[in-house]
Formats: structure tokens, C-alpha cells, sequence
């Protein structure tokens, strides 16, 4: 089956700012793939590349095994970083205004706009002006809006930041229940532990160039297990130990990297001279620490 | 082209509900209907009334000579421009001229016991100077009565004191009342006064839809950047259909608006136009005119909100729109300053390089289609030009605002927008 988005090598600069650099990726039909990076590592640019907003100055970009082209935007949800809506359009007109440039009737945009409104618990509220709602409401509308054409892809650019613990909730059983649906997800994010949590696959960008990319299992298993985390009672030393490439104390638990090569049963045995152990387990490296570790290796 | 439409409906419906437009398209006739009744009615008010003037002179004769020609009929002429009864003056003469005298009465009209009083001694017709003394300065059309009593009564009694006999003096002094008439196709059409009229309303009414709606396009661009809901709609249209259905969907509502006020006006003006046909004679514009007038907004709408479109997709806020927006409505105001020179020599080269101009076009070519008909070539060539420049600056324009309603933050330089217009190549 054909990638739902191939990027081929491609690149963007304004001015004489690079903002994306010999970028090529792949995302898989069905899964939850996340773009990754730090602030202006060139995500947005990405996106907007991805969606026809902006056009690669080199490169191509390939949406459901085609090079890209405006009618396939019709199988694409798109919920961009800067957000907005009209501000004294009531609520349902406005739904049914963007589900109609997707190609809805006005009914079945209706139709559609009235359940996903019941689903994200906002019926009360679809004949107030959008200025009326909260920002967390308005932010449910644009999700709506997003998928109200039912599209194979769903792009979302940071779709968590600025919600609440509880519309965060929300937002991941939606995403859930879509990927359960066959769609396929792509989202952007800074923060490593909604990946970690969501993502089948991602892409890690930092100044506009791909550094790590493809499956987030494999990946992992790549670094191998040389990641401790340790509880104690006591002082092992071990901060200086020569087995420890680096040492990361949280107050209730410590968290260590070994050398490669470093045996962790030989580390065990050390701490265990000097300190009563609750928990030793060897893991596999988090997201963020493979992304500090890949960032800094290419400052 | 579905896109575009849904793109009209909205801008349209979300418009024409809005308080703001109904209220401002009530107003407006209510407004322009105030300000033709109430003066109308005011007027009407003073002039049935009674005039009591003293009139001041050494010779009662002259006096009851200037009485005569007040109280006389006078002909309808285009001046006397008058709805109602013409007041009725009440005249006493005084043949008392001492600075006391003068004091007593300058007092009774303070006191409003008289409207005025008129110095008409043998000093002041040496002087060749009479003064009428009232509290109602501003009665330009009372003064002019007077006047032209005095000048024919004084003329009267020198041309008698000449030897002339009373009939033969009247006989000379009939005036004479000009009728401008305008010769349309050979035939004579209304007269030069309306048509003025006609084309000074017509093109003040295309000036300010056209400013109103160009300005409203540019508002409406900086309110999306601001919202930041364009990128939303950038997923499913076009930079280029975003910006026709901009435009067109908000000419649309400056078409409705016209239409409600060509409506009102047309109920409004039935018994108007009756008391107006006095004096402006038959009013009609030409079916030529009409079609001009709706050829020339289009055109002339285009071309502004096209540029207006542009400013906006270059600016931030509605603060720094408002800054730029002047520039661009340089032309028009140049446009309507022009009017009167283009309206007394219609036929003047200079009228028509400057009506083909295409930013004055809609305002100095349709005055010279109202007032004299150019020859067709000029109507057809300027047309031309100006869908041209319309053509071209929407392809600038949609290329400004493909790039410039992406780009936040500081307002481009010069250089700068020639780079954008390179990228949205």
C-alpha cells in the first residue's frame, strides 16, 4: 500500500533562512505519526508544504501515492498552529460554512456538524456567536471543522498546546478512535511525552533537516536497553562511576545511562556495596532523552 | 467555482445581516431625505409669512415705487427656486432720516417688531450704497427681492426723469430669464442644471459605494489575518478564489445597498420630484447614464478593492490599514476635485486624458458621458484600459495576498513585496 505522505528531499527557504533542508519522510496508511522538534525547527514549514499552502522550492511532495495536487485535498483534515475562526459567525453557521469547501452539502454538513458538536459535548452552544465561547470551546470547533469532511488524513499542527488536562483527554481518545478507524494521523508536537504515549512512528527535525525518522519501536530498540532506573536508600556513588555516561537524579528515583558496553549487573553489584535497593530495572531510553542525545549530536 | 461561491454566500449573508448594514442603509435615505425636507420645510414655514419692512427715504415717492415692485407678481425664473406661498411684505415709509430715527428702529427690529428696515435716503443713492438693517442675515433670497426692487424702481423713476413714460420704462426693464436646454441626439433633452445635478449625485454616490466597499474589502482581509482563520481556509481554497469571493461577495452587498436606496429614492422623490420639476424641469437620466453609472461602479469597484485587498494582506492591524489606506484613495478624492474643471469643459483634451486614466475613469469618465456623450471610441478605449488595470492589478493583488496573509508581524518593505511577488510565482 502506498505511503499516505512521501516527502522526496525537499526544501524551503525564505530569504536566506532555511527553514526546511533535504527533508524527506514517509507515513504509513493508519497509524499516528509525530513530527518532532524544537520551536523553529521547521514543523509549520513542513506542514504547510505538505497541504499546498506553501510550495517546496525543491522536492516533492506525494499525498496518497500522487504527487500533490489541490483535489486531494479533499481526503485531508487540517488543523493549523494558528487557529482561528470568525469571530461573530454563530457556531453551526460556521461549521457548515468550512464543511461546505470540503465539498459537503449544506445538510450533511449540518448533519454532521450537529453530532460531532453532541460528541465534543458543545450542543449547547451551536447558535452562539464563536465570540461567546471560551477558547477551549473554540479550539473543540476547529477540531470539528477539521474532521467534519471525514478525511483519510488528519494533520494537526501542535493540536495539545493551550488545552486543558481534561480537552487533552478528549482530543487523544478522538485521535484514538480514529486511528482505530483505519485514518491515518499526523501531528505536530514539542512535547515528548504525548508521542511517546500516541505515536506509531515519527520524524525528529531540528533546523529544518531530519534527523531520526521512521518507526518509534524500532527506534528505540536501536538504542538498546542501557537506560537504569534505580530506587534506594543510602548513597551507591555511582555518579562518578566509570560505567555511567550520565546520571539524573529525580528525588524519588535516579535515572542512568550506561557506557556502551557497560554491564548493568556489574553496576548492581557496585551500588549494591553502598546502598539498600528498592528497584533496579533496565529500560529503554525515553523520547526526550533520544532527542536531547540527537539534538545535541548535531549542534 | 463552488469554492468561490460558498466563499460569496458567506460574505454576503454574514453582511447584509449584520445591524450595522441595516442600520446604516435605513439611515441613509432617512438622512439624505432629512436634509432635503426639513431646509424645504423651514423655508416654507418663513415665506408664507407677513414682511414688515419700514422703508427709510427722503422721497416717499421712491418708496412706494420700491413697495410697487416688491408687491408686484414676478415671472417664475430657474432662481426663484421656491416651494410655498412667496411671503407677503407689509410696507410703511418713513421719511424721518436722523440718526435718532435710525436708533428707534434699529431697536424694533432688535425687538422683532419689524423683519427690517431699508436706508433708501438721497445720501445713499448718491452713494450708490443702501442698507437694509434685519436680525435674518442669512435670507440671501429676501435680499435678492430687495435688490432687484430697488434697482428697478430707481432705474424707473431715472429713465422717467429722463422723459421715458412709465410703460415704456417697464417695456426695458422686462428681465430676460435664460433656460439652459442640452441637446442629446439632436434633440433637446433636459435641462443643464439637472443634468449637473443628476451626474454630481450619481458620481458622489459611486465615490463613496466605492470607498466604503474597497475600504470594507481591506477591513475585512486584516480582520482574517487577525483571527487567523485563514490558514483554515487555505486547506480547501485557493489564495485567488478567497480573494474573488472576497470581492465579490462584498460588491454584492454594496449592489444591495444601492438598490435599496435607488428603491427608497424612487418613492421617496414621487412627490418630491413633483415640487422639484418647478424649477430643475423634467428630471431623467438617460438609460445611456444608467448604464454607465452601473459599468463604471463595477469597474471602478474592482479596481479599488482589488488595491485595497492588497494593503490589507500587507498589514497587521486595522491601525496601520488605516495609514496606508490613504494612498489609495488619492485618486478618487483627485478624481472628485477634477469634476467640476472636466464638467465646463467636457470636450478639452485634458478631459479626456484624464477620463481614461484608469483610477479616474469611474468618476471622470462617467461625468462626461452624463454631461456631454463622448464619442464611442473614448467610451469603449477607456473601458478597455480600466478592465486592463483591473485585470492586472488582481493578479498583483492575489499574489500580495497569497504570501502577505501568511506573514505576521512587521509590514513589508519595498523590496521586500518584490520578493513576495517572486515566491507566489
Amino acid at each position: 500500500m502506498a505511503d499516505v505522505v512521501e516527502l522526496r528531499g525537499i526544501r524551503k527557504s525564505y530569504d536566506h533562512f532555511v527553514a526546511v533542508d533535504n527533508l524527506s519522510l514517509a507515513i504509513r496508511a493508519g497509524g499516528v505519526y509525530g513530527l518532532l522538534g524544537p520551536n523553529g525547527a521547521g514543523k509549520t514549514s513542513t506542514i504547510r508544504m505538505m497541504i499546498g499552502i506553501t510550495m517546496p522550492d525543491e522536492g516533492e511532495v506525494r499525498l496518497f501515492g500522487e504527487p500533490f495536487h489541490r483535489g486531494l485535498l479533499h481526503r485531508v483534515g487540517y488543523l493549523p498552529e494558528e487557529r482561528g475562526l470568525y469571530k461573530r459567525m454563530k457556531v453551526l453557521d460556521h461549521l457548515v460554512f468550512l464543511g461546505r469547501l470540503h465539498n459537503l452539502s449544506e445538510q450533511e454538513a449540518r448533519k454532521r456538524s450537529l453530532a460531532w458538536c453532541e460528541r465534543m459535548q458543545i450542543s449547547d452552544w451551536t447558535h452562539k456567536k464563536v465570540e461567546e465561547l471560551s477558547k477551549g470551546m473554540q479550539q473543540k470547533i476547529q477540531f470539528v471543522a477539521a474532521l467534519l469532511h471525514d478525511p483519510e488524513l488528519v494533520i494537526m499542527d501542535e493540536p495539545f498546546a493551550g488545552l486543558d488536562p481534561a480537552n487533552s483527554v478528549m482530543l487523544k481518545d478522538v485521535l484514538i478512535e480514529l486511528k482505530r478507524a483505519g485514518k491515518t494521523i499526523l501531528f505536530s508536537t514539542h512535547r515528548m511525552d504525548q508521542v511517546e504515549r500516541l505515536c506509531d512512528a515519527i520524524c525528529l527535525i531540528d533546523h529544518g533537516h531530519a534527523i531520526l525518522e521512521g518507526d518509534l519501536k524500532k527506534i528505540k530498540a536501536s538504542y538498546g536497553k542501557n537506560h537504569v532506573q534505580m530506587q534506594y536508600e543510602g548513597d551507591p556513588r555511582l555518579e562518578n562511576c566509570d560505567l555511567v555516561e550520565s546520571f539524573n537524579n529525580y528525588g524519588n528515583y535516579v535515572e542512568l545511562r550506561l557506557k556502551p558496553g557497560a554491564d548493568a549487573q556489574q553496576l548492581l553489584r557496585m551500588a549494591v556495596d553502598h546502598a539498600r535497593i528498592s528497584r533496579f530495572e533496565l529500560l529503554e531510553p525515553s523520547l526526550e532523552e533520544i532527542f536531547i542525545d540527537q539534538v545535541g549530536k548535531h549542534a | 467555482m463552488h469554492n468561490v461561491w460558498t466563499l460569496i454566500q458567506r460574505e454576503y449573508l454574514e453582511r447584509v445581516r449584520s445591524r450595522s448594514f441595516v442600520i446604516f442603509t435605513l439611515l441613509m435615505p432617512a438622512f439624505m431625505a432629512g436634509s432635503v425636507l426639513i431646509p424645504a420645510k423651514i423655508e416654507e414655514m418663513n415665506s408664507g409669512g407677513e414682511r414688515r419692512i419700514v422703508i427709510v427715504a427722503n422721497n416717499p415717492q421712491l418708496a412706494m415705487a420700491v413697495d410697487q415692485e416688491l408687491k408686484a407678481p414676478k415671472p417664475k425664473s430657474t432662481l426663484s427656486a421656491e416651494a410655498g406661498a412667496p411671503p407677503v411684505y407689509v410696507i410703511q415709509v418713513d421719511t424721518n432720516s436722523t440718526d435718532a430715527e435710525r436708533d428707534r428702529l434699529d431697536e424694533q427690529v432688535s425687538d422683532g417688531r419689524i423683519n427690517g428696515f431699508l436706508w433708501l435716503t438721497d445720501d445713499a443713492l448718491a452713494n450708490h450704497e443702501v442698507t437694509y438693517s434685519t436680525k435674518e442675515a442669512a435670507d440671501f433670497h429676501q435680499s435678492g427681492e430687495l435688490r432687484n426692487a430697488i434697482r428697478t424702481a430707481v432705474t424707473k423713476r431715472r429713465l422717467e426723469q429722463k422723459g421715458m413714460s412709465g410703460a415704456e420704462a417697464d417695456a426695458l426693464l422686462t428681465p430676460i430669464v435664460l433656460n439652459t436646454v442640452r441637446i442629446e441626439k439632436g434633440k433637446e433633452g433636459s435641462s443643464g442644471t439637472t443634468v449637473f445635478l443628476t451626474a454630481f449625485a450619481m458620481v458622489m454616490l459611486l465615490y463613496l459605494v466605492v470607498l466604503i466597499y474597497g475600504v470594507s474589502v481591506m477591513r475585512s482581509v486584516v480582520e482574517e489575518k487577525n483571527t487567523r482563520i485563514l490558514e483554515v481556509l487555505l486547506s480547501s481554497v485557493t489564495a485567488k478564489e478567497l480573494l474573488a469571493g472576497k470581492i465579490l461577495g462584498v460588491g454584492a452587498v454594496g449592489l444591495t445597498q444601492i438598490l435599496v436606496w435607488v428603491i427608497f429614492a424612487t418613492l421617496f422623490s414621487v412627490p418630491g420630484l413633483l415640487s422639484a420639476k418647478s424649477f430643475l424641469g423634467e428630471v431623467h437620466i438617460p438609460p445611456a447614464g444608467m448604464a454607465a453609472f452601473a459599468i463604471f461602479f463595477l469597474l471602478g469597484y474592482l479596481l479599488y478593492s482589488s488595491m485595497y485587498a492588497a494593503i490589507g494582506s500587507m498589514v497587521n492591524t486595522d491601525h496601520e490599514a488605516q495609514q496606508m489606506q490613504w494612498p489609495a484613495m488619492i485618486p478618487i478624492i483627485l478624481a472628485v476635485f477634477l469634476m467640476n474643471a472636466v464638467i465646463q469643459h467636457p470636450n478639452s483634451p485634458l478631459a479626456f486624458w484624464l477620463s481614461i486614466f484608469p483610477f479616474f475613469a469611474p468618476i471622470l469618465m462617467l461625468v462626461r458621458i452624463l454631461v456631454v456623450q463622448p464619442p464611442l471610441w473614448q467610451i469603449a478605449l477607456c473601458i478597455a484600459i480600466m478592465v486592463a488595470t483591473v485585470y492586472g492589478l488582481l493578479a498583483l493583488a492575489s499574489r500580495i495576498y497569497r504570501i502577505g496573509i501568511l506573514m505576521y508581524g512587521k509590514r513589508p518593505t519595498l523590496p521586500e513585496l518584490r520578493r513576495w511577488l517572486r515566491y507566489a510565482g
